[in-house]
């Protein structure tokens, strides 16, 4: 990095401190398990010294968390994974579990955001029967595999959910929000895949 | 007595410096130092009581820095001051000014403080400390010319031959210490053990360390060879010192062991032996200085010869003979290094005219020789005058010794014999050093300077002049004499001992080394005729050649190359010996503790399945896998047992290795073995049980055998009331049994440095490279969505995944307080350094696996080396710091603090060593993550270059 050595990149390494230093204080509270006035000084202390030992690329997300949608995104996501859960039981269990049908499934995201694309991927993969196995980052799209997928409608479903994942996503922390265009309106071409 | 020996160390270690500013006068400065020594030694002539001086060393041990000075350890002090403070005068004027003056000077200085501490040291174990560094420092001085090989072979082979006595010294002393109860040597000589076969061959083991060091027979052969040192340190540690510290040792202890049997025959024997070789040998050398090297070895052994007699008079005698000879010998050597840094040539053939140019020189030297042979009034002629005279004594009736009349006729004529031959070769010396020889052209000799000249006079004036002075000699050397019965006659020292035999045999000694001399060119002819088969020298090669085949042999045998080769020879010893014991301490109630609650089963069945399965895997990496689960088998365990402290660790020690596994596998076939089976694997698979078995019987009757308390019962109170801290685990580490830790450490430290080491060739900062110094960086950088890490734009987008990327964004940091938190937490919470330092070891793992090598670089721009060392030094450094406050090594202390508003915080100063630990952990995984990951990447990076070149090589 060239702003290595420039005063005016030490002075924006500086000024970048700022943001992190208030989650890492959360953290070392909930670390030590005690919203103390001295927890969060230290915290803010150590966090300081650990974002300035350990300096990072600026990063702006420009996140603006709405409360209700932020909720919503929660109490879904919590109701996905019980609900996939026994549903990934039973499949998995039932009698003829062992000519299952699973697909890989291509999902196009209509943000371009990186950060949303992480936050949908993660919560995609922590609900059962499905994990990311690839990403383009260029067209912003995520591969999953899915569990049960017996046909193109099944797939296509699926990949509905998962956009209306994404719009929630955007709706509670609002990143690129003003980013989505209509492309998750294009035709698909993947459907179910035999093994 | 102690300030003396430290003030000599303190001036070995000023002596570089001031040399750079002195050159070779660092010498003169340096003599003040031995003067000094010499000066208090004559302040402290020998009165009614000995100097004590006794400082606590080892008090468990009973060893004490106990120094003592009696009459003969102030003689020996005054020869070893006296002559170093001459001989480093001299040195002003030998050496030139080069780069290794000082060194030289700093190495001759401490020569002479152990020397010191050797004489006055009243310990067993001091005076082996004492005696091991003389003989290493001899090895520095002898091999001053390292440039050339004969000096560095001279130098190893003194330094085997001495070593080698010296241990078996070791041994001796130490069973001696053991049967009078005491290493203190004074009370030993006061009320020695009882006469016993273990007496016996303690006083002998100690004996060949004495004989070894004295270059007496089968030993000598190493004195003549160190010849290739300095001239003045031919002087002083072949004339006056060191080889003096065998002759000191039997001397010191013939008043209690003399009687021993095997002493007087041993020592008598070798001694007159060594006499009659020395001298023989003398009389064939061409080169003066060595000459005066077998004359040395043969006047060894009629000191030792002298001194283990065993009587009153010959004791006297023997102390002053040990005298006589420190002047002249010492006076001759500096005569010669004159001789040779002015005429450039010690060859006797060559050498001519010398006397007549430097007649200074040849006077010192002439009544340094005449000395040497005994001539009247010279101090030579009085110790040897009392010799005789003791001898005869012997001869009538054994003196007290028990010794028959044949023996002691024996060795009377084999010291007239060897007295006879001194003289021969002593007038063949002064002859071929200062005589114009006809035929032979004047030799270009430069009149030395006065300096140069002072020491080798003022030794020779002492020479005469003490001769005058029997009468107090006699007086001061009471004390020791005294210590032996009463004899025939009043042992005494003086010129005149009256008409009788002893004189009879001197003027025969003088005579017939005359005649001889005259007849030397018939007696040379007739000694080259007599052909020698047989020297120890040669003996000495051929063990030296046997002990090197021998250990080529025994390592092309045991070092195969086959790693599995090694772990069977390993493990069947640990079947052998631990497993054999394991058996025999087996008894049947031996009670085995199933488990406490089923849930333990589960955990260890999950580990043994495991377990069978990496022995069954053929793939690497799915063995490396699955030891990996039974680590996670074993933190499951620790868990339900109770132990958060440890199950984190294990968890976090897995993780850890697992990732260095898979980042070595990279570069190994995928399998174990591409050929079919052998059945040889049923062998190795019964080993490993049988393997298995025996550590799991060992543990069960290991702790089976406890009958006393476990010393851990204490550690919960303790670690509360001593180490502040309620994690006990983490308490025991840095506090308890901090030592262990300290020690762990620095095993790590070296792990990781031999891991850097072993795999690549190379230091470890050359690797550190960042994203910014590659040159196309800014073009490679993709504008979309931003930059979540610096460093994965350098690698191929194949390789990328902007997920890991975002994530290893946001949590790193919080990785990083993690590792701060549980560093901090460990005195009282789960946690502690080390936790702490694999977590934020662990953090930058994952920084490196989502941005490759640069990314690892751009987080932790640093050299680990510099992690471990400052970690290390950090740990040490707490460790003693107490110190400078008055409290012990690792003591610990707790601060209770008050601030307003931010509640009470109690400090602990362990967590300093904590951080330490925490340090230490952060560079290992670092350095690990550097060898096995990017230093890898880079092999793997420049193959793949490789291979393309050759390969448009080829299609074109």
């Amino acid at each position: 990095m060239s702003d290595r050595q420039s005063p005016s990149g030490r002075r924006r390494r500086v000024r970048s401190v700022w943001p992190s230093m208030v989650p890492l204080a959360v953290v070392w509270c909930l670390l030590w398990g005690e919203f103390s006035l001295f927890n969060i000084l230290a915290g803010a202390l150590v966090g300081a010294v650990v974002v300035i030992a350990f300096p990072m690329p600026p990063l702006h997300l420009h996140l603006r968390p709405r409360p209700v949608a932020l909720a919503v995104l929660v109490g879904k996501f919590v109701v996905d994974v019980v609900v996939s859960s026994v549903r990934v039981a039973w499949t998995t269990l039932r009698p003829g579990a062992s000519s299952l049908t699973n697909a890989i499934v291509r999902v196009e995201l209509a943000t371009p955001s990186d950060f949303v694309l992480t936050v949908v991927a993660q919560m995609t993969s922590l609900i059962p029967g499905s994990i990311v196995v690839d990403v383009h980052r260029a067209r912003h799209t995520l591969y999953l595999h899915v569990l049960d997928v017996n046909s193109a409608e099944e797939a296509d479903e699926f990949r509905k959910r998962v956009l209306e994942q994404e719009e929630r996503v955007v709706a509670a922390i609002g990143g690129y929000a003003h980013d989505i265009d209509e492309r998750s309106d294009r035709p698909v071409r993947e459907g179910g895949t035999k093994r | 007595m102690i300030l003396l020996i430290s003030v000599h160390l303190l001036a070995a270690l000023a002596a570089p410096a001031m040399a750079l500013a002195l050159g070779r006068k660092v010498f003169m400065a340096l003599a003040i130092v031995p003067l000094a020594t010499f000066v208090w030694a004559v302040l402290n002539a020998p009165g009614a009581a000995p100097v004590t001086q006794t400082v606590s060393w080892i008090p468990s041990l009973g060893t004490d820095l106990a120094f003592r000075m009696g009459a003969l350890q102030w003689l020996l002090t005054l020869v070893v001051a006296g002559v170093g403070a001459l001989v480093l005068f001299y040195c002003a004027s030998y050496f030139h000014d080069d780069d290794r003056v000082g060194s030289f000077a700093a190495t001759f200085i401490a020569f002479a403080g152990s020397m010191l501490g050797l004489v006055l040291a009243d310990d067993l174990l001091m005076v082996y400390v004492f005696w091991e560094m003389t003989t290493v420092f001899s090895y520095l001085l002898i091999g001053y010319d390292m440039t050339k090989r004969s000096a560095r072979l001279a130098a190893m082979q003194a330094l085997i031959v001495t070593t080698f006595g010296g241990l078996a010294m070791l041994v001796g002393m130490l069973m001696l210490g053991h049967l009078a109860g005491t290493m203190r040597i004074s009370k030993i000589l006061a009320d020695p053990p009882a006469a016993s076969g273990l007496l016996t061959a303690a006083v002998m083991l100690v004996l060949v360390g004495a004989l070894s060091k004295s270059a007496i027979v089968p030993f000598h052969f190493w004195l003549p060879g160190a010849m290739s040192a300095p001239t003045p340190v031919s002087a002083y540690l072949h004339a006056a010192s060191m080889v003096k510290a065998g002759v000191y040792l039997v001397a010191l202890l013939a008043p209690a062991f003399a009687g021993v049997p095997g002493w007087r025959a041993g020592i008598l024997t070798l001694g007159v032996l060594t006499m009659l070789v020395g001298g023989w040998r003398s009389l064939v050398q061409c080169d003066v200085k060595l000459i005066l090297a077998y004359g040395t070895v043969s006047q060894l052994g009629f000191l030792l010869v002298v001194l283990s007699v065993g009587t009153r008079a010959a004791a006297l005698a023997g102390v002053a003979l040990l005298l006589a000879h420190a002047l002249f010998k010492s006076c001759l050597f500096l005569v010669v290094g004159i001789i040779d840094h002015n005429a450039g040539n010690r060859d006797l053939r060559t050498l001519s005219g010398l006397g007549r140019r430097s007649p200074v020189l040849f006077a010192a030297a002439a009544i340094a020789g005449a000395s040497m042979v005994g001539f009247p009034p010279l101090l030579g002629f009085v110790a040897k005058e009392s010799v005789l005279t003791a001898l005869v004594d012997v001869t009538a009736g054994g003196d007290g010794t028990g010794l028959g009349p044949v023996a002691a006729w024996t060795v009377l004529v084999g010291v007239v014999v060897g007295s006879i031959i001194t003289t021969a070769y002593t007038l063949r010396f002064l002859w071929g050093a200062f005589a114009d020889k006809p035929g032979v052209e004047a030799t270009d000799f430069k009149t030395p300077s006065p300096a140069f000249l002072a020491s080798p006079v003022v030794l020779a004036v002492l020479s005469i002049g003490v001769a005058f002075f029997g009468g107090p000699l006699t007086k001061s050397l009471e004390g020791y004499t005294h210590q032996f019965p009463p004899g025939a006659h009043e042992a005494k020292l003086a010129l005149w001992h009256g008409l009788g035999l002893p004189l009879g045999l001197s003027v025969l000694a003088l005579v017939s080394g005359a005649l001889m001399f005259v007849a030397r060119r018939p007696i040379a002819h007739a000694q080259t005729k007599v052909a020698q088969p047989w020297s120890a020298q040669r003996a000495y090669l051929s063990l030296m050649h046997g002990v090197d085949r021998l250990s080529v042999e025994v390592t092309g045998f045991m070092q195969r190359g086959s790693v599995s080769a090694y772990l069977a020879v390993t493990l069947v010893v640990l079947l052998a010996f631990p497993g054999v014991a394991m058996l025999m301490a087996w008894t049947p109630d031996v009670q085995v503790h199933v488990w406490d609650t089923p849930a333990q089963a589960a955990a260890g069945l999950v580990v043994v399945l495991a377990a069978i399965m990496t022995a069954r895997a053929r793939r690497r990496l799915r063995a490396a896998l699955l030891v990996g689960v039974t680590g996670y088998g074993c933190a499951v365990l620790f868990v339900l047992q109770g132990a958060p402290d440890l199950a984190l660790t294990q968890v976090l020690v897995e993780t850890a290795s697992v990732i260095a596994f898979v980042l070595v596998l990279r570069r190994l076939p995928t399998y174990f073995t591409d050929r079919p089976l052998s059945a040889q694997r049923y062998v190795r698979a019964l080993l490993g049980l049988a393997v298995g078995a025996a550590v799991a019987g060992i543990m069960i009757v290991a702790t089976n055998a406890r009958t006393a308390q476990p010393v851990s019962v204490g550690f919960p109170e303790a670690s509360v009331d001593f180490g502040g801290g309620k994690n006990i685990v983490s308490v025991t580490l840095v506090d308890i049994r901090a030592w262990d830790t300290m020690g762990e450490i620095s095993v790590l430290v070296a792990a990781a440095t031999g891991v850097a080491s072993l795999l690549f060739i190379g230091t470890r900062r050359s690797t550190i490279r960042r994203v910014g110094d590659l040159p196309q960086h800014h073009a490679a950088e993709p504008k979309t969505g931003g930059s979540w890490l610096s460093g994965p734009s350098t690698l191929a987008p194949e390789k990328r995944s902007i997920i890991f990327e975002v994530v290893t964004r946001l949590v790193f940091p919080a990785m990083v307080m993690v590792g701060v938190y549980l560093l901090f937490a460990g005195h009282n919470f789960t946690g502690g350094g080390f936790a702490g330092g694999i977590v934020t070891g662990l953090a930058l793992v994952v920084r490196y696996l989502a941005g490759g090598r640069y990314e690892l670089d751009e987080a932790a721009p640093i050299d680990a080396g510099t992690l471990l060392g400052v970690g290390l030094v950090i740990a040490a450094g707490s460790g003693l710091a107490p110190l400078a406050f008055g409290g012990a090594v690792l003591e610990s202390y707790q601060y209770d603090v008050h601030l307003p508003l931010l509640g009470d915080h109690h400090l602990v100063t362990s967590l300093f060593f904590d951080i330490g630990v925490y340090l230490v952990v952060v560079g290992l995984i670092l350095d690990l993550l550097r060898t096995f990951g990017s230093r890898i990447d880079r092999q793997i990076i420049s193959e793949e270059r490789d291979n393309d070149a050759t390969n448009a090589e080829v299609a074109r």
